[in-house]
């Protein structure tokens, strides 16, 4: 998806998780996705670096399709599709 | 799909190891892991009731000179004590914490009740023996 379809994209859940270092978001985000339904989306905020890549890799193990991440000004979001 | 186990021996009982292994029971839940927990010699003298929550009764591993500045930087980093870690893991996923009966002796910790709550049960080494055999991923910290 491109920068802007993320941008535009209606969230079910946002995870504001910048106030936590590896591995707060990610925990967050595993929270989090237990209380949307299949289908949904979920944006998960973080200015941690690692997590980046950990949560788009947890995503697509755990059967979630992870749609792209946009950055922001010292953070950015990540985007997933439950599955 | 059946969840992924792992069996961790816990032998330390310093505050960055025990960070450590917080660290990564996060990741294990996360993943949704069965994890058992067997708490030896050092770390049952950290799972007491009087000494767990207390870092200034817990030794650093590595660096020993540098333990006021590694505990600055995580509460500055907003990250969780390691007691912290393991409470939120078992509230994730399936995580069963095991006292070895003869290192809780060796700290004055008979029952059950001289641990923190989070412990579940006092065993013997035939049973952490098992738990290897039966895991997927054993580790040593």
């Amino acid at each position: 998806m491109t920068q802007e379809e993320l941008q535009a994209l209606t969230v079910s859940k946002s995870v504001d998780a910048r106030g936590t270092a590896c591995p707060g978001p990610l925990l967050e985000a595993k929270k989090a996705i237990g209380t949307i339904g299949s289908g949904d989306i979920m944006e998960i905020l973080s200015a941690d670096e690692g997590t980046k890549r950990d949560i788009p890799k947890w995503a697509n193990k755990k059967g979630h399709e992870y749609l792209g991440t946009v950055e922001d000004s010292g953070f950015f979001k990540i985007y997933l599709k439950k599955g | 799909m059946e969840n992924k186990s792992m069996c961790l021996a816990l032998f330390s009982g310093s505050v960055d190891k025990l960070t450590a292994a917080g660290v990564i029971l996060s990741g294990a839940a996360a993943d949704d892991m069965d994890v058992d927990i067997y708490v030896l010699l050092q770390a049952a003298r950290a799972f007491k009731k009087d000494i767990a929550d207390d870092s200034s009764k817990l030794a650093m591993a590595e660096n020993v000179d540098l333990k006021e500045e590694f505990l600055t930087s995580l509460k500055k980093l907003n990250v969780k004590t390691w007691v912290e870690f393991f409470k939120e893991a078992k509230e994730i996923t399936n995580v069963k914490i095991h006292i070895c009966g003869l290192a809780g002796k060796i700290w004055d910790g008979e029952k059950l009740e001289d641990f923190i709550d989070l412990a579940d049960d006092i065993v013997g080494i035939s049973e952490y023996i098992t738990a290897t055999q039966e895991a997927d991923v054993n580790l040593f910290i």
